[in-house]
C-alpha cells in the first residue's frame, strides 16, 4: 500500500533558460535553488507554450486530464496550448511520485494549484508594471494577461523573459469557485486522440534499438523447481539468442517476440511437485470462516449508552469473498537496460520511485543511477504498485548485458500477480422488542498485503489494524453498540493492493448484511438506512470524518430516481447499498436485476448518486462510476480465482470472466455536489466497494435467496 | 523465415518472418505499428483486432502463413486524423478510460456497422462481446456506437 501522505515538497523554482519554471510544495512557492534546472511542475516558454508536468500514472482514471485542469485553470491558460509531460522519480519534487488510493484529486489540489497561482501573479506582475497600473486590475486567461479598462494584452510568452526575474510570491492567492473557467466543466481526455488513432504510448510500445524480447517461465508456485525441460529445442527456435536460468525463472531471450514466446513453449518445463500442503483456496476460505468467529484485534468497541434497550434477538452470517485478479489489459512488461552501475527502465508503473528504490538495491547501486521513465498504463487497478515486473526485466538485463523487453503471457499475468485476498467476515446485530438495531458486530479475517515486509517495529495498535479494514471500522450506522474487529490470517500467495483496496470485501458483507437486518426488523431496507443515519449528523473514527448527511443525500438521490418501490415485473429485484470512501467520496447505488432459471442473474439498470466533493471534470466522475459498476458486475458475476496445489488454476480472460458488453445494464448517474464543497477527492476507487452488495440485495429481492459468498453462480441460487 | 507480401494500410510490405508468426507480430514487432495491442494472444479478448474487407479479424489468430497476399487495415490507417465517424463519436462520447483496448474496439465497431448500419442493442451485444475492457467503458461504447451510426448516415446524405 502506497501511503499518500502530503508531505513537504523540496520546491525547485528554477529559471531554465528563458523560460518560467515554477515548483511547490502545498504551503509555499520556493525561490530557485539553481538555475538552468528544469524541475518543477509549470513551465511556459517564450513561445507561448504552456507545458505542465504530472507526476500521477494516467491509468484510465483521466489523472492527466483532471490535474492538467486543475493548473490551466488557476494559470488561466489557453486549454489547447497545454502541453503534458510525465515526471520522473528524481530530487524533490520527484522524490515521492506514485498513484493508488484515489488519492490525486486531493493531493494535487492542495499542492499544484499553487504553482500554477504563484505562475500566474508573477505574469500578471510583468504585465501591470509594464503597462503602470495596479495587478489588481489585471487577470490572467487564455494564455494571456489583460487589462480589461485600456483592453491591453500580452501573451504569456511574452511576459515570460520578465516574470522569471520576480520573486516568487510565497502565499500566492488562489482562485475562489466562481471564478474557474475549466473546473466543473466536462472536459474531454487530454490523451483522447492519440488513444483513438493508435498513438498513445503503452509500456508495451517500448521500443530500443537492439533490445531483445523475453518471456519467462515462472514456477507456479513459491519454491517449485524445473524438474525438466527441453532446452535444446527452444534454443533451436530461430530468432532465440539465449536462455537464462535465474531464480526467478527461466527467461527466454529472443530477437523478436514471437521466437521468444515459441522459445518458451518448447522448453516444456515440468516443474517439481507441489508438497502436500500446497495452497489451497477452498481449504483457504474454511480456515478464514473459522477464524472470522474468533475475537481477533479490536478495532473499534463502543458500549451501548445507558438506557439503550436489551436486546430482544440476534441475526448472525458469515460472508466469503474470494481471490481476485487485476487482469488489466495490458499484461505486466518492463524495459531495462543496465549498463554497469547504472540503469534505464521504461515501464508502466503506478510507483516510480518505489521502482526506482527496488532496482537501484537489486542492482547495488543507488537510486540517482536508475533512470525510470513512466509510460500510459493500460489498467492499474493496484497491480502496478508492485516493482516485480521491473525487477525482474532488470536482473535479466543485467545478466544478459543487453536491453530488454519483458512481456507476460496473459497467463502469466492472471497466475503471477498479487491477487486481491480473501476473507470471511463474522457478523452480528441485536434487534430490541421494537426490532430496532441495537447491537453491530463485524470481524474481518483477512490477510495483510506481502508485497513488502511489513516493519518488525510497527506498532501494531488499533490504528494498524484499522488501516487493513476500511468498511468495517468505518460502519457509517448509527447503533448503539458497536465492536467490529480484525483476524489476521496468512496466505502464502503473493496478495496486494486491488481497485478500492481493503473496501470492496468488507463493504460487499456489511451492506448485505445490513438488508438481512433491514427485512429482519421488517424495514425497507433503503428507509432503514436512511433511519440509521439521521443523527448524530457526524462523527469521527479513526482518522475519518464521517459525514452522514451527505451519505443520506445520495442514498437520497438514488431512491427519488430509481422508482425505489414502485413494482417489478416477477423474477425482477432492487436492491440497494452504499458506502463512503475513505472518509471521502460518498456513493449510492440502486441496482435493478432480472433472475431467468436456472439462476442467471442480469443486471439491467444501476441508477448511482456520487458526492465527490468538487468536481473537477464531470466527464472524468461519470467515467468512473460506469467502470466501477462493471467492475463489480465482473466481481459478482463473473470469474474468481482459485488455488490448487499452490497455483492460480486460471489463465486467461475465458477462465477468468470479467464483465463485457453483453453484461453492461442501463446506467445513471447523479452528481451530488454540495454547495459547500471546497475540493476535490478520489473516483478510481470508491464506486467499486456498494456495487455489488446492491446486486447481491437486488437478488435477494428478485428471488429471495440470499447470497454470502462471491461470485453468485446459478448453483448458489438453485 | 520466408518473405511474405502483405498490404497494411494500403502500402505493401516485404516481411521476413516464421510461417506461424501471427499477423499481430508481423504488426508490431516487423512494422512499428504498435496501435494494434497484445491483450491475450489467444483470441478471447479482441485488443488486436483489425479489419479485412471491413471485417474485424484476430490478428493474434492469424499466422504469416494465412496473411500473405491480404490486405489489412489497422488502427493507423483507419483515417490517419481520428475523423472517421467511429472516432469522432469515441472522443464526443467521452469513451476511453486507460484507452488500451479502444483501437480492437473501435475497428469491431467499424465491423458492425459496416453490416447494420443501424445496430440494434442486440446487434451491438453480439458483435462488441468478444471483446474485453477491463475499464468498464461499454455503457459510453455503446452510445457512440449509436453515434457513429448516425454520424455515417449524415456523411451519406
Amino acid at each position: 500500500m502506497i501511503t499518500t501522505t502530503r508531505r513537504d515538497f523540496l520546491k525547485t523554482a528554477a529559471l531554465s533558460g528563458a523560460a518560467l519554471v515554477i515548483g511547490f510544495d502545498g504551503r509555499r512557492v520556493f525561490a530557485a535553488e539553481s538555475r538552468f534546472q528544469p524541475n518543477g511542475w509549470v513551465r511556459i516558454d517564450p513561445d507561448g507554450a504552456v507545458t505542465l508536468t504530472v507526476g500521477k500514472s494516467e491509468m484510465g482514471q483521466g489523472v492527466r486530464t483532471a490535474l492538467a485542469m486543475m493548473l490551466a485553470d488557476e494559470l488561466g491558460a489557453d486549454w489547447s496550448r497545454i502541453k503534458l509531460v510525465q515526471a520522473s522519480p528524481g530530487p524533490a519534487p520527484f522524490d515521492d511520485l506514485g498513484t493508488g488510493g484515489s488519492g490525486s484529486m486531493e493531493e494535487g489540489w492542495a499542492m499544484m494549484r499553487p504553482a500554477a497561482a504563484a505562475a500566474r501573479e508573477m505574469l500578471i506582475t510583468a504585465a501591470s508594471t509594464e503597462w503602470h497600473v495596479s495587478p489588481d486590475e489585471c487577470k490572467s486567461g487564455d494564455g494571456a494577461v489583460v487589462h480589461p479598462a485600456s483592453q491591453r494584452r500580452i501573451e504569456f510568452g511574452g511576459l515570460v523573459a520578465a516574470a522569471s526575474k520576480l520573486p516568487i510570491p510565497k502565499k500566492p492567492a488562489m482562485k475562489a469557485k466562481g471564478e474557474f473557467a475549466l473546473i466543473g466543466k466536462r472536459t474531454g481526455r487530454i490523451d483522447g486522440h492519440d488513444i483513438v488513432t493508435g498513438r498513445a504510448h503503452y509500456g508495451i510500445d517500448t521500443k530500443v534499438p537492439g533490445m531483445l524480447h523475453v518471456s519467462v517461465e515462472r514456477p507456479p508456485w513459491k519454491g517449485a523447481q524445473p524438474k525438466r525441460m527441453n532446452e535444446a529445442k527452444a534454443r533451436a527456435v530461430r530468432g532465440v539468442r539465449d536462455i537464462l536460468l535465474l531464480e526467478r525463472g527461466i527467461a527466454v531471450l529472443a530477437g523478436n517476440t514471437w521466437a521468444a514466446i515459441k522459445g518458451r513453449d518448447a522448453l516444456a518445463v515440468e516443474w517439481s511437485e507441489a508438497p502436500n500442503d500446497a495452497f489451497d483456496s477452498a481449504a483457504h476460505a474454511k480456515r478464514l470462516g473459522a477464524a472470522a468467529r474468533e475475537k481477533g484485534y479490536s478495532t473499534r468497541s463502543e458500549a451501548a449508552p445507558a438506557g439503550t434497550p436489551a436486546i430482544a434477538r440476534t441475526i448472525e452470517e458469515t460472508y466469503s469473498y474470494p481471490f481476485y485478479a487485476h487482469a488489466p489489459l495490458e499484461v505486466m512488461n518492463c524495459f531495462a537496460h543496465v549498463q554497469g552501475d547504472r540503469c534505464k527502465i521504461i515501464v508502466p508503473t503506478q510507483a516510480p520511485n518505489r521502482v526506482q528504490k527496488e532496482v537501484a538495491d537489486l542492482l547495488g547501486t543507488t537510486a540517482d543511477k536508475v533512470e525510470v521513465q513512466v509510460t500510459l498504463i493500460g489498467g492499474g487497478f493496484g497491480r502496478r504498485l508492485a516493482a516485480d515486473y521491473a525487477l525482474e526485466a532488470a536482473e535479466i538485463s543485467r545478466a544478459a548485458k543487453a536491453p530488454v523487453q519483458v512481456l507476460w503471457s496473459r497467463a502469466d499475468d492472471m497466475k503471477h500477480g498479487h491477487f486481491q485476498a480473501a476473507s470471511a467476515h463474522y457478523l452480528a446485530a441485536g434487534l430490541d422488542s421494537k426490532n430496532q438495531p441495537v447491537f453491530w458486530k463485524h470481524t474481518k479475517a483477512g490477510s495483510f498485503h506481502n508485497l513488502s515486509a511489513i516493519e518488525p517495529d510497527e506498532v501494531r495498535d488499533a490504528a494498524w489494524y484499522r488501516g487493513w479494514s476500511w468498511g468495517v471500522y468505518d460502519v457509517p450506522y448509527a447503533i448503539p453498540a458497536i465492536e467490529t474487529a480484525y483476524v489476521p490470517v496468512d496466505v502464502p500467495v503473493k496478495h496486494g493492493p486491488w481497485r478500492a483496496v481493503f473496501a470492496p470485501s468488507s463493504v460487499f458483507a456489511r451492506e448485505s448484511f445490513l438488508d438481512e437486518v433491514a427485512r429482519a426488523s421488517g424495514t425497507d431496507p433503503l428507509t432503514f438506512r436512511l433511519q440509521l443515519l439521521e443523527k448524530p449528523a457526524t462523527f469521527k473514527i479513526g482518522r475519518r470524518d464521517i459525514d452522514r448527511r451527505r451519505l443520506r443525500r445520495v442514498l437520497e438521490m438514488v431512491r427519488d430516481k430509481s422508482g425505489w418501490g414502485e413494482k417489478l415485473p416477477a423474477g425482477h429485484g432492487r436492491g440497494v447499498a452504499c458506502n463512503i470512501y475513505s472518509g471521502t467520496t460518498h456513493i449510492a447505488y440502486v441496482v435493478e436485476v432480472a433472475v431467468a432459471n436456472p439462476g442467471a442473474v442480469k443486471v439491467k439498470r444501476v441508477v448511482a448518486a456520487v458526492d465527490c466533493g468538487l468536481v473537477i471534470n464531470p466527464a472524468g466522475v461519470e467515467q468512473q462510476m460506469e467502470g466501477g459498476i462493471i467492475w463489480g458486475i465482473s466481481s459478482a458475476l463473473k470469474g474468481e480465482i482459485t488455488f490448487k496445489n499452490g497455483a492460480a488454476e486460471q489463465s486467461t480472460y475465458s477462465d477468468f470472466e470479467v464483465a463485457r458488453m453483453n453484461d453492461t445494464p442501463e446506467i445513471e448517474v447523479h452528481i451530488v455536489q454540495s454547495d459547500d464543497a471546497k475540493e476535490p477527492f478520489g473516483m478510481g476507487e470508491p464506486p467499486v466497494p456498494p456495487i455489488v452488495p446492491a446486486i447481491v440485495n437486488a437478488v435477494f429481492a428478485a428471488t429471495g435467496k440470499r447470497i454470502r459468498q462471491l461470485p453468485i453462480t446459478p448453483k448458489l441460487l438453485a | 523465415m520466408r518473405s511474405y507480401a502483405l498490404t497494411i494500410n494500403g502500402t505493401r510490405h516485404e516481411v521476413e518472418v516464421d510461417d506461424d508468426t501471427p499477423l499481430l507480430w508481423i504488426l508490431r514487432d516487423s512494422l512499428g505499428l504498435t496501435g494494434t495491442k497484445f491483450g491475450c494472444g489467444v483470441g478471447v479478448c479482441g485488443s488486436c483486432t483489425v479489419l479485412e474487407n471491413g471485417q474485424a479479424v484476430r490478428s493474434c489468430q492469424v499466422p504469416a502463413s494465412d496473411a500473405k497476399g491480404r490486405s489489412f487495415v489497422t488502427i493507423e490507417g483507419l483515417s490517419g486524423d481520428g475523423s472517421h465517424p467511429c472516432q469522432r463519436a469515441w472522443i464526443e462520447e467521452d469513451v476511453a478510460q486507460c484507452g488500451f483496448c479502444q483501437p480492437g474496439m473501435i475497428l469491431t465497431a467499424c465491423s458492425l456497422l459496416r453490416d447494420h448500419p443501424h445496430p440494434t442493442d442486440a446487434q451491438i451485444d453480439a458483435a462488441m462481446s468478444d471483446s474485453v475492457c477491463r475499464c468498464g467503458t461499454y455503457w459510453r461504447m455503446r452510445k457512440a456506437i449509436r453515434r457513429a451510426a448516425a454520424l455515417m448516415q449524415e456523411e451519406k446524405s
